[in-house]
């Protein structure tokens, strides 16, 4: 992987206001500004919303040297948005370098340019993010990235959306797991083991988790007018 | 066969429509199933303007249990809903889905409550309706790459993804583009049997994986 002198933040929410990913990866940038590295960010979504757009991705990732992605787990896998951008992705770089999976190192060939994946899910368990970053590794290195690693996070409602920086200590693994990897990627390494490792780390129990985002699924249904039930089932 | 025996199949086809084997398992699946006496609902996702699900949870709070928007997608959880048996068909796409089908599967959320339950040692959520489905997840390959990486990352997905559906059983597996369509009606045949619709053949050409 090259040392990057610039990256671009990819935010991976199809929400088309703030979001949790966009939190999460807007700090890593401003890690990565204090480090020197540049940064610029588009929103998939609405990107790949008009041609102009997705040509402007396409453009912005052929001139990165570090791709950060930050996307919210969906159904176990990445946003539609993400995958679609994955593949245009994917079938630019081979046009413009055919055998982009080359079967050994090829001697003297330049560094390639990293891609570093942040996922982020609404359950208190980060596991459920693994195979979508295996998902993310296996695109990294067949469109001709190197991959830089993936941080995965349980319990995303906690940010709300919000910069992680207003929600004091909660996050305080999130913040550190994000300093250690920025550091490192800045200086054209992986994210470190114990960047993963501080990541996924719960804030605080799954039961109370649990116990807070189900009053909070109630409150929500209260404050939206719902007038039918949270459990109905309109389709028997 | 009475009315209220037959089963529902349906088969959500995220085939893009440069991917003539992927057509074959279509074809295959469809008519062993219909063969069988099973009403399938076949569905080509990349002729349906299905708009991304935008993470709004409005399925959830605001019209519990239907999407609060008017297009295809909310039609999703609707025929998911109402299905005995859940086909995803899709070119494996660096281990996942292919964007067509997942525009789609991106809107099954309206068919789990938004509820946080511990299961086993995992939270998940659990299912607002009764009706239990079955799962097979089908994909294609490269030739050359049913032992592949991005294979092994799309049986863990399905895998991951049966978790959620808590199917009776389920079943993943690949076939090799370019594979014939005997070498292609011997793998559905195979895979339809390791979830009870069929007997699996003597010689299985791909790669599969099961549970109980």
């Amino acid at each position: 992987m090259r040392k990057p002198d610039s990256a671009l933040l990819l935010v991976g929410s199809p929400k088309p206001g703030a979001s949790s990913s966009a939190s999460l990866g807007g700090y890593l940038q401003e890690r990565l500004a204090a480090h020197g590295v540049a940064s610029e960010t588009i929103a998939v979504a609405r990107a790949l919303k008009t041609e102009e757009g997705a040509r402007a991705l396409l453009t912005a990732v052929a001139a990165t040297d570090l791709v950060v992605l930050s996307f919210p787990l969906y159904v176990d896998s990445l946003p539609a948005p993400v995958v679609r951008a994955f593949e245009l992705i994917a079938d630019a770089r081979a046009k413009n370098a055919p055998g982009a999976r080359p079967a050994a190192p090829v001697p003297d060939a330049p560094a390639k340019p990293g891609f570093v994946a942040i996922c982020q899910c609404g359950f208190p368990e980060a596991e459920h993010d693994l195979v979508a970053l295996e998902i993310c590794a296996n695109f990294a290195r067949a469109a001709g990235f190197e991959w830089a690693g993936g941080l995965a996070m349980g319990g995303g409602g906690l940010i709300g959306g919000q910069p992680l920086g207003a929600r004091g200590g909660l996050l305080r693994s999130v913040t550190r797991a994000l300093d250690l990897s920025a550091t490192e990627l800045a200086d054209g390494r992986p994210v470190p083991a114990e960047a993963a490792r501080l990541m996924s780390k719960p804030a605080f129990p799954a039961f109370a988790y649990r116990f807070i985002a189900n009053r909070g699924w109630r409150t929500e249904l209260k404050n939206k007018g719902a007038t039918t039930p949270l459990d109905a089932r309109p389709y028997v | 066969m009475t009315p209220q025996a037959i089963r529902t199949a349906l088969l959500l086809d995220g085939g893009r429509d440069d991917d003539p084997t992927l057509a074959l398992v279509h074809q295959a699946l469809a008519e062993t199933l219909a063969a069988g006496g099973w009403h399938v609902d076949g569905w080509l996702l990349r002729d349906e303007p299905i708009a991304w699900c935008a993470g709004c949870f409005g399925c959830w709070v605001k019209t519990p249990g239907v999407c609060v928007h008017t297009d295809a997608g909310r039609e999703v959880a609707a025929r998911v809903a109402r299905s005995d048996l859940l086909v995803y068909l899709t070119p494996v796409t660096f281990g996942g889905y292919s964007s067509e089908l997942k525009k789609a599967l991106d809107h099954v959320i309206p068919i789990l409550l938004p509820d946080l339950k511990k299961s086993g040692s995992d939270t998940r959520h659990p299912q607002r309706y009764r009706r239990v489905h079955d799962l097979l997840g089908v994909g294609t390959v490269p030739a050359g790459e049913a032992d592949g990486a991005e294979a092994h990352t799309f049986r863990r997905l399905v895998g991951r993804n049966a978790l959620n559906v808590c199917p009776t059983r389920w079943a993943a597996g690949v076939v090799e583009s370019g594979s014939g369509t005997r070498e292609v009606r011997t793998a559905v045949a195979a895979l339809l049997g390791q979830i009870g619709v069929s007997s699996p053949p003597l010689a299985m050409p791909v790669a599969l994986e099961v549970t109980p």
